[in-house]
């Protein structure tokens, strides 16, 4: 009998409030959600659904009003700022709809910024982020900086540097909003394949239906809700 | 990785540095000039003021300062002449000095009376470079006097006039002698041109009944600073004779005085420049931190401490005010060693300035204190006030900072 994979992320029953009294927003209401290891599922929804609100408190980059957010079984309630940033540089992987890459370095060194923060050696570093660019398609573009970068390659580093530092989780917000059909479907086809080959989990904020195809399963939100959350 | 990070951001926004370090570089030239022409000025003042007479420190008996009575005889001064061994002092010369009334034909005037070594004095004092008629004294002269140009025209005399001196002895007798005036210097300075005059040593001595003894040994090095620096051998030589020595700020305080009103006020001026100047560059790189709060939120995003992002910028602060610094520090050494070789004029205040001993030229003095310390002030109160920036990133929120615009 096969067992039982642990989730990578727990939510349980949070909520989130921004505003107060009658200008009080509530983003997400009592959600509960289990993320597996191995997962790729997309989070959809209408804008204003709170796809980007839960990616940021399963991402630890904000608080829930109540309810609890855990990762690998550790809550993230109570940590100090230090301590949510170990986790996010030791366990999640950010992919953002606008690159954020550090326009002063190079792809290589985008890369490897992680894995400095993580202290890795300076021969064992640049392997592996050569690596990392070469599985994202970039080989011979390390030297580039991301103004020299075209923006679906500008995603292609995010996403080595999402994937560098091998994290429990890959988070993506949109990831190919600011891309042309053709990118799109090259990116997506990449993640898909960074799934399938390595097991890395993809949580992806996204209502582009090139991105729903691949999606082994399928969250859906409204209003601050769950409307439906179903495994392909 | 920070620093590397730090620098790579500097130049992100060329234009913007570049201002930043020309305005750093100039303000930094201006103070490394200014304060180095302000120490020149002093130091002209000090060694025109001193070096024309008194010399750079003196040796005298315990209380001669307050009561220069020619009875106190400085003990050991024989010994105390050695102390032109002493590294930084470069010559030593005896004195005795009193009051007398000087006569000639009907007229008489009150004057000092300094009875000084020949051949040693011109090594302590310039005053024989300001004679302007005859000649100084030798060491072979006896009854021979010189004075300033002042008390000459006073008392109707010209060269080889006889002139009576009329005084009190060591002994409290009369002390009367008749000399013969070989000299008339003029300093440039009233006080010295009208009221001194100078006779050997030795005719003094006997003239005054003083023996051997001497009331002062002056002393001079070929710089001030350095028998400043050596004012604590000195004074344990003195000690030891049961004397005393005086720096230069003792022989003449209302030189010191005027040297530290002087400084004050610069130093008020100095404040509000270097004020003005960190503030427009803490302003450049609040205004550059907050353009780039949303990259921050990113870098936070991926794992980065909000310390080392409020790390960075420190760095970022550190690296531009050492580079503007360093360049100004750089030309305003470079302008201070051209004008200490050529010096600047100042056409039409000869007259001020003589009162201080200032003849013609007055040259800057480029030392570290005058290099270093504006600048110095300038980057320690940037990188002081680097911790407001510092402080607002260590607040900064993730995700508030990658929403903001």
């Amino acid at each position: 009998m096969k067992a039982e994979k642990k989730p990578i992320v727990s939510c349980k029953g949070i909520t989130k409030v921004f505003g107060k009294d009658e200008l009080a927003v509530h983003a997400l209401r009592s959600i509960d959600l289990d993320i597996i290891e191995g997962d790729f599922a997309t989070l959809a929804g209408p804008s204003g659904s709170g796809k980007t609100t839960l990616l940021n408190m399963i991402g630890a980059l904000d608080h829930p009003t109540s309810g609890q957010v855990l990762i690998d079984g550790q809550p993230l309630s109570g940590m100090s700022k230090s301590q949510l940033s170990d986790l996010r540089l030791n366990k999640i992987g950010f992919i953002f709809q606008a690159y954020n890459l550090v326009p002063v370095l190079s792809a290589r060194e985008n890369v490897e910024f992680v894995l400095r923060l993580l202290k890795v050696e300076a021969n064992e570093r640049r392997t592996r982020a050569d690596a990392a660019l070469a599985e994202v398609g970039l080989r011979g573009l390390e030297n580039r900086r991301p103004s020299a970068l075209s923006g679906g390659q500008q995603q292609r580093v995010a996403i080595a540097r999402a994937l560098v530092a091998r994290p429990r989780i890959v988070l993506a917000d949109e990831p190919t909003a600011n891309l042309d059909s053709t990118t799109t479907g090259e990116l997506v086809d990449l993640m898909y394949r960074l799934n399938q080959e390595s097991g890395t989990t993809f949580l992806i904020g996204t209502h582009d239906p090139r991105v729903m195809e691949h999606s082994k399963r399928h969250i859906e939100m409204t209003d601050g809700q769950i409307e439906s959350d179903i495994r392909a | 990785m920070l620093a590397a990070l730090a620098w790579r951001n500097i130049w992100r926004q060329p234009v913007r540095s570049v201002l930043s370090l020309i305005g750093l570089a100039f303000s930094s030239l201006l103070l490394v000039f200014m304060l180095s022409f302000q120490l020149g000025v002093y130091d002209t003042i000090k060694i025109g003021a001193l070096g024309l007479f008194d010399g750079f420190g003196q040796f005298q008996p315990v209380g001669y300062d307050d009561d220069p009575d020619i009875s106190k005889i400085l003990p050991g001064w024989q010994a105390l002449l050695a102390a032109d061994r002493v590294e930084g002092v470069s010559a030593t010369a005896p004195r005795a000095s009193s009051f007398a009334i000087l006569a000639s034909g009907d007229t008489s005037f009150g004057a000092a009376v300094i009875g000084v070594d020949p051949a040693r004095e011109p090594a302590v004092s310039t005053l024989y470079t300001t004679i302007a008629e005859g000649r100084y004294l030798a060491a072979d002269d006896d009854a021979a006097i010189v004075m300033g140009a002042g008390l000459a025209r006073n008392l109707g005399l010209v060269l080889g006039d006889s002139v009576t001196m009329l005084g009190t002895g060591n002994d409290g007798a009369v002390a009367a002698d008749v000399l013969q005036l070989v000299g008339i210097f003029s300093t440039g300075v009233n006080a010295i041109d009208r009221q001194i005059t100078q006779m050997p040593l030795a005719r003094f001595q006997e003239t005054y009944n003083m023996g051997t003894g001497v009331n002062v040994v002056a002393l001079r090095g070929p710089d001030f600073g350095g028998v400043i620096r050596a004012a604590p051998q000195l004074r344990a030589m003195a000690a030891d004779q049961g004397a005393t020595y005086l720096r230069w700020d003792d022989l003449q305080p209302e030189v010191r005085q005027m040297i530290s009103l002087d400084l004050s006020t610069a130093m008020l001026m100095y404040g509000i420049m270097i004020v003005v100047v960190v503030f427009i560059l803490l302003n450049t790189l609040y205004m550059s931190v907050l353009e780039r709060t949303r990259e921050f939120g990113g870098l936070m995003a991926i794992g980065m401490r909000p310390r080392q992002i409020g790390a960075m910028i420190w760095l970022e602060l550190i690296f531009l005010s050492l580079l503007g610094a360093g360049i100004g520090i750089a030309l305003g050494a470079g302008v201070t060693i051209w004008i200490e070789n050529i010096g600047i004029a100042f056409p039409g205040m000869e007259d001020v300035l003589s009162q201080w001993g200032i003849s013609g030229r007055v040259y800057p003095d480029l030392s570290w204190l005058s290099a270093l310390a504006g600048p110095g002030v300038i980057v320690g109160s940037i990188v002081a006030l680097g911790l407001i920036p510092y402080r607002h990133i260590l607040r900064l929120e993730p995700v508030s900072a990658m929403g903001a615009a």
